[in-house]
Order: C-alpha cells, then structure tokens, then sequence
C-alpha cells in the first residue's frame, strides 16, 4: 500500500517536472525577456560602477512603459573584480548559458581586450558605455558610448597647446596593462595635428602610488610650464596636493575626463593655474541646462551618481533600444547584431558626434568632447567653451 | 638630485613614524602588526567624516579620529593579549591580518572606494633651502619620527614603566610573578602605537593618495624600514624610513631606474634580508 502511493507520487513528480520543462520552453520567442548583458569592474584597483547603473535604471523605465512589444529586457551586469580569468567566465556565462542578445552598458579596466575574440566568435555585439582599455576601440564587435582615453587624451592636448596657448607641455602617464601604445598613438595624432610634441614623456608614473612628490618634482625642475596626465581620481587629486606642496603654483593641469566629478573639485582648493578638461559627454555639473534633464532626473530619481560614467551607461542602453525598436520580427542575436550593423547616425545633444555602429573593424566615432575647467579656489567645475572640440582630421 | 631627494623625505618620515610603532610593538608585545596603517586609516576616515558630516571643526574631528584608531588598536591587543597570551610571534602576527583586511573592506561600506575629501592640517612650502622647496609636511614628519623614537628610548630606559615593559618582553613569567600587570601594559602599547601611527597618517592623508587601500599598504614600506633595525632598535627604524623615502624620491628622478621605484620596499627587505643572513650557512639544521 505505502509503497503504491510512494510510486504514484513519484509519478506525478516526474509528470510535472516534465510538463514544466515543456512549457518553459514552448513560450521562450513570445513572452520571455530579451536578455541583455554588461561586464564591469565593480571592485578591485580602479571602479567604475556608474555605468552599468545608469544602463540598469533606462531598461528599468523602458521596461515600466512597457518593454518591447510586451517583452521586457532582463539586464545582467556582472562583476569582473578587475581579472581577466573572471572577465572571460562571466561573458561565456552571459552570452552561453544565459543567451544574452547584445551587450550594453559595461565600463571595465580590461574587459573588451580578454572578451573581443569571443564576441567575434559568437557573433554578438556590445555597446560599453565607458569604454577604458584599447580593446574596446579595435574590435569590429565593440563600439562604445564614449570619446576614450586616448582620444580624450589627444582632445586634451591639442586644447592645451591650441586653445590655451600652452608651451612646453609635459606628458605624464600611468600605465595600466598594456596600454602604453594607446597613448603614444593619441600623442601622435596630436603631434600630427599641430605640428607640435611633448616636452618630455614620464611613462614610469605609478597607478595609486602612495606619493607622487618625485613626478611632480622632476617635472617642475625640468621646467613644464604644464602637464597632461592620464590619471584617475584619487591619483590626480594626490598629484595636484603634491604640486601645491612644492609651492608650484603656476602649473597648468590637462585631465582627462576621469577627474571630472564634484567630489575631485571639492578635494582641489588650489588648481595652479587651472585644471582644463575636455568632458566626453556635454558638461553635467550645469544644473539648469536641458540638454542633460531626463538624464538627471533619472539618475536622481534612482540615486545613481551624477558622474561622465552614468552618462556613458545611459546613452548606450538609449542606443541599444533604438537598435531593438527598429527590428520587425523576432528577437535574436542575430536580429540585433543585423539591427545594430544598419543602425542610422543618432544624433543626441548629450555628445558631439552622433552615434553609430556599422560594420567597420575599428569603431571610434566619437570624437568630440566639450572644454570645462577648474580654478583655483572655486572649487566648482565650468564650462569653458562655447561648443564642442574636435580634433582635425 | 638633491631635489628629488627631500622630495621623498615626508613618505620617508611616514615610513619612519609607522617603522618605530612597528618596532616598539615587535620589541614589546612579540608582533608584527599588519594593521598598524589600516587602524590609522580608519581613524582617520572617521576623522573626515565627523569633519563634512557631522560638521565638527576639524581639530576636534581629527582628534576623535585618533583616539578612535588608538581604541581600535586597543581592542586587538586585548585579543592578543586575552587569548594569544602564549602563543608564537608568528601567530600573533597572522591573527593582526585579520584586522588589517576587516578594517579595509569596512571603510569600503562605510565610506566607499573613493578617495576621502580630507581637509589639510598642514599645507604649502615651508622653506626653500638652496632653491629646493621644503614642504610643511616634510619638516613635521621628519621631526614626528625622530621625537617619537628618541621619546620611545628615553621611556624605556629612565622609566618606571619603561624598565617594566622590558621585563615583560624579555622574562614574561619571572615578570609576572614579580606582579607586574602585564595585561594592561600590553594593551596600552598597542592603544599608544595606534595613536602615534593614526596621528602621523592623518597629517600625510590629505597630501597623498588616501583611499583605504593604499593607506592600509603603507605597512609594506613600513615593514621594510623596521627591517633595518631589525624590528628591535628605533633609532634604526627612522634611519631605514628616511631613506627608503629619500631613495624612491631619487630613483624616480633618474629615467633609466625609474621603473623600480614601484617595488623598491620589496628590493629593499630582500637585500636586507640577504645581508643579515650572510653568515648562515647550510648545516644539519636547514
């Protein structure tokens, strides 16, 4: 007796399980949500955990309104920690097992580097939304949001000596993986641009390095009446505290737009002569300009820090629905990688060249950034031009 | 040359001042105190946020902080003290990563991973010495150093306590049967070195890089400068301190070397280590 109820519960059991796998699988086209994926450094050496919050809260709302025809998107971030070994695991884990459509969204120390060959081979595309290392901007597969750090670097250059005047620039950089040609190659556009090149090169600059006395040292004595470094938040303001240590106060900073946030300008009283900054995307700290509003209120409205970071993540989920919203029929890999290929030029206030992806094997187009600056005892960001810089081509 | 060289002279006086702590902890309670910087960083963390958020003039914020960070030290000497009492130098060593990794992940949820928003005590050139800029911060913790190691020495051999202290260390049981309370001693070493090491970090903080990490690791050149004392002598300490600083500030003037100047602690502890072992030979023991 107890053993025939044992083996008629087994038996629905198994009944069930079976009828629930069949049914999952019957209505996976239809109704289940489009999976899309990011990658981001969210703790280790250097963070950028904007981006992929940015992206998050954009599908969110897409998502409120309505989704895509009813289907919602499921948005997957993960966390790399800044290692390769685990960068490569979560892109098998998203495009493999979780059948991810596209990527959007991802800001990574390394991540488009140990991830471009697989994205090839998997036929997927992706949409970072800070794109960091240079394997974000040579993979026919990868078209970020944002300028870069290398063109930035060469937009910040050509501001100095054009713009500013400035003579005897030093170039200080910090060296992160295998980054070191990236930048002589933004140096070179610059050089090839102006006709002008740096007073001297400082490539030995430690990333997070307890005291960059020395640098700064060497620097002023070798006489650079400025200098443009590559650094990062925490680095530059030890940088510009050194300077101001040294009583070297008539330096000028060239940044790059990884300094550009509150905090930095509360932490620098003294800026030397003043620290300039080409944004990549149009100047955030205006408060009362339209160009940013829906951006802003989104990103208040979900806590998300106000930073170039949470610019990039939500222009690049705006560029990925349009891509999604212009696909008749089913939604597939295959769909979106095809929608993404024949996307046309978006144009958006919030950056200076419009986007696109195409079929090209390098992806940079964008290309312009907007000057800002800071002065001495301000400490408040502003705007220091009245359009976007380009550099000539 | 001489440029770079002071250039590095205010790390140098940091490594020092944290170098003599780690000596007198070493010398006195048997430990190597990995968080020795991770407890000042965090007193000084603390320190910034009683400063922009609870809106404290910076003196008494920065005061609180320390005594925090000597609190804090307090409490793991009261560990070690409490149930390590017996064990090895090696033991109570390892239990103080605890701590170091604890307090680095717990300013991470409190204060985030972004650098923190400290307000200078001390800031500017103080002078110029044959067109070299001294900065204020140089000259204060050079003077740091040198005052807390020759305090250090003269409380240890004109003293009461101090003459107690080195009973302790050197005959533990025949001290405690004398009646000295070692228990309470101990942990005012501890409660002092986290007090001299937060008081020295909160002044360099606002002129360096001040996240959490990089704060907490300023025990790697520190380790390296109580190496030349043998973790035993402060006087030795400072001497390795300075010029640890005073190296990394020339090695990075000098474009050919300039490279090592990252790893220049670990150079340095591996040739001291080779140096002091110089006479061992391979015998039946090894």
């Amino acid at each position: 007796m107890n053993r025939r109820v044992i083996g008629v519960a087994a038996l629905a059991a198994a009944a069930l399980v079976l009828s629930g796998c069949g049914g999952a699988s019957s209505s996976s086209s239809s109704n289940s949500p489009i999976v899309v994926g990011s990658i981001n450094t969210r703790s280790g050496p250097a963070t950028f955990p904007e981006a992929s919050q940015a992206a998050a809260a954009v599908f969110d709302a897409f998502n409120q309104a309505g989704g895509l025809n009813g289907r919602k998107i499921d948005y997957k971030t993960f966390d790399d920690k800044g290692d390769p070994a685990t960068a490569s695991a979560s892109a098998r884990e998203l495009v493999g097992s979780d059948n991810a459509v596209a990527l959007a969204g991802s800001a990574s120390l390394l991540e488009c580097q140990v991830n471009q060959k697989y994205y090839e081979q998997q036929k997927i595309l992706s949409i970072p939304g800070i794109g960091v290392d240079p394997g974000c901007f040579n993979s026919p597969n990868i078209s970020p949001a944002n300028l870069g750090p290398y063109n930035d670097m060469a937009l910040t250059l050509f501001y100095g000596s054009e713009k500013l005047n400035l003579d005897k620039i030093c170039v200080l950089l910090e060296i992160a993986g295998s980054t070191r040609p990236a930048y002589q190659g933004a140096i070179d556009t610059w050089s090839k641009a102006t006709g002008k090149k740096p007073f001297y090169i400082d490539d030995t600059v430690q990333v997070g390095a307890s005291d960059f006395t020395p640098y700064i040292v060497k620097a002023k004595n070798a006489g650079c009446k400025s200098v443009a470094i590559n650094a990062i938040e925490p680095d530059a303001v030890a940088q510009v505290k050194a300077a101001n240590a040294q009583g070297w106060n008539d330096v000028t900073w060239l940044y790059l737009t990884s300094v550009y946030s509150d905090n930095f300008a509360k932490a620098v009283s003294n800026a030397g002569s003043g620290i300039y900054v080409p944004a990549e995307f149009y100047p955030f700290t205006d408060a009362s300009n339209q160009i940013n509003k829906e951006w802003r209120d989104l990103m208040t409205k979900n806590n998300i820090p106000l930073t170039s970071f949470s610019q990039g993540g939500f222009l690049s989920a705006k560029y990925l629905i349009q891509a999604l919203q212009g696909i008749k029929g089913d939604v597939t890999r295959e769909s979106v990688t095809k929608a993404l290929h024949e996307l046309q030029p978006i144009q958006n206030p919030m950056v200076g060249t419009p986007y696109t992806f195409g079929t090209a094997s390098t992806h940079a187009n964008n290309t312009a950034a907007w000057p800002i600056k800071l002065a001495s005892g301000t400490n408040a960001w502003q705007s220091s031009g009245s359009d976007w810089i380009k550099l000539p081509q | 040359m001489l440029q770079g060289a002071l250039a590095g002279l205010a790390a140098g006086g940091l490594y020092a001042a944290l170098a003599v702590c780690l000596t007198l902890m070493s010398r006195l309670v048997r430990v190597v105190n990995f968080s020795q910087a991770a407890t000042g960083m965090f007193g000084a963390f603390v320190a910034v946020w009683l400063v922009t958020a609870a809106g404290l003039p910076i003196w008494l914020g920065s005061v609180l902080g320390i005594l925090l960070a000597g609190a804090l030290s307090a409490a793991i000497g009261w560990i070690a003290a409490t149930w390590l009492s017996e064990a090895s130098t090696t033991a109570r060593s390892a239990m103080t990563v605890g701590p170091l990794l604890l307090l680095i992940s717990l300013s991470f949820i409190l204060f985030g991973n972004k650098p923190q928003p400290f307000s200078p005590i001390l800031g500017g050139p103080a002078f110029e010495f044959g067109g070299v800029v001294v900065s204020q911060v140089t000259v204060v913790m050079v003077l740091l150093a040198v005052v807390v190691a020759v305090a250090v020495q003269l409380i240890l051999t004109k003293t009461a306590v101090g003459t107690q202290l080195r009973a302790l260390s050197e005959r533990p049981t025949t001290a405690e049967l004398l009646g000295i309370p070692s228990k309470p001693l101990s942990i005012a070493v501890w409660a002092a070195t986290g007090v001299i090491s937060a008081i020295a970090i909160v002044i360099v903080a606002p002129s360096q890089s001040n996240d959490a990490t990089s704060l907490a690791m300023l025990i790697v050149p520190a380790s390296a400068a109580a190496l030349l004392g043998g973790f035993t002598r402060p006087g030795l300490a400072v001497v390795g301190g300075l010029a640890l600083g005073v190296l990394s500030g020339l090695v990075a003037q000098i474009e050919e070397v300039a490279l090592i100047r990252n790893f220049l602690p670990f150079l340095f502890i591996v040739v001291l280590l080779l140096w002091t072992q110089r006479k061992e030979v391979w015998d039946s023991a090894r």
